[in-house]
């Protein structure tokens, strides 16, 4: 199977997770790649942000038709998190793959137990 | 006032988390939207989508010029994600969403272990 067609598969398979599960792609997207595409820590959460523009927007559409955002809170939001963004890519820079892999690791702990619990 | 900071200082650690983990950031910013807000779930989760758009494009604006971005993966997982998100998202109301949030939540904390299992074996190494 070519190497296109597996990441096809794989990004399906998330789409339908995430949507299922109401989490984003992100914590499935990297691991993936991690494990089964040997991609290099950094690169694979590069490049899952990269996947996450156009799942974000095809949801926000689909919230949008709802009537269910709530444009005052997300401008406010969205100031913080463009300053947050674009320093919490500086350090990404400087961290280590070990240390990030650990991180990662723990959010993906905190987050199977949320998922638990709710 | 202090609304504004407060919810400038959720948007800003959500940003921040975001960018070191590669990840959209919805995660953590709808559990604090419903704790600290007060707002409800399903709007929370409105909001954060929309807000994760422009923080992923600042991200990937700086993962592009650094060249840390694998274009054949994106491309090809974007539209297979795309593509799911919209089934999904359409017969979502047909399946029971809390055993399978059970399940898989087992599952992801059982991949969070390894992983720090792994990285435990290399610190060893070196």
């Amino acid at each position: 199977m070519s190497e296109r067609l597996k990441f096809a598969g794989a990004g399906f398979g998330v789409g339908i997770l995430s949507g299922l599960l109401g989490v984003g792609g992100g914590i499935f997207i990297v691991p993936i790649m991690v494990t089964y595409f040997n991609i290099t820590q950094h690169i694979a959460q590069a490049t899952s942000m990269a996947i996450v523009i156009p799942t974000a927007f095809i949801s926000s559409i689909i919230y949008g038709f709802h009537g269910n955002i709530d444009v005052n809170v997300a401008l406010n939001l969205i100031v913080g998190s463009m300053v947050g963004a674009s320093i919490g890519v500086r350090i990404m820079k400087k961290v280590p793959a070990i240390r990030l892999k650990q991180l990662f690791a723990i959010l993906l702990i905190m987050v199977g137990v949320r998922m638990i619990l709710t | 006032m202090t609304m504004i900071l407060l919810v400038f200082g959720i948007g800003l650690s959500t940003g921040i988390l975001s960018g070191l983990l590669g990840i959209g950031g919805g995660v953590v910013l709808v559990p604090m939207m419903v704790f600290l807000l007060g707002i409800a779930q399903h709007t929370a989760q409105g909001i954060s989508m929309l807000v994760i758009i422009p923080t992923s494009i600042v991200s990937v604006w700086y993962f592009y010029k650094e060249k840390l971005i694998n274009y054949q993966a994106a491309a090809y997982m974007a539209g297979g994600a795309a593509l799911g998100a919209l089934i999904s998202a359409n017969f979502v109301q047909a399946v029971p969403a809390s055993a399978l949030k059970r399940i898989f939540g087992i599952f992801v904390i059982l991949i969070g272990f390894r992983m720090i299992w792994a990285t435990r074996k290399k610190d060893e190494d070196i």
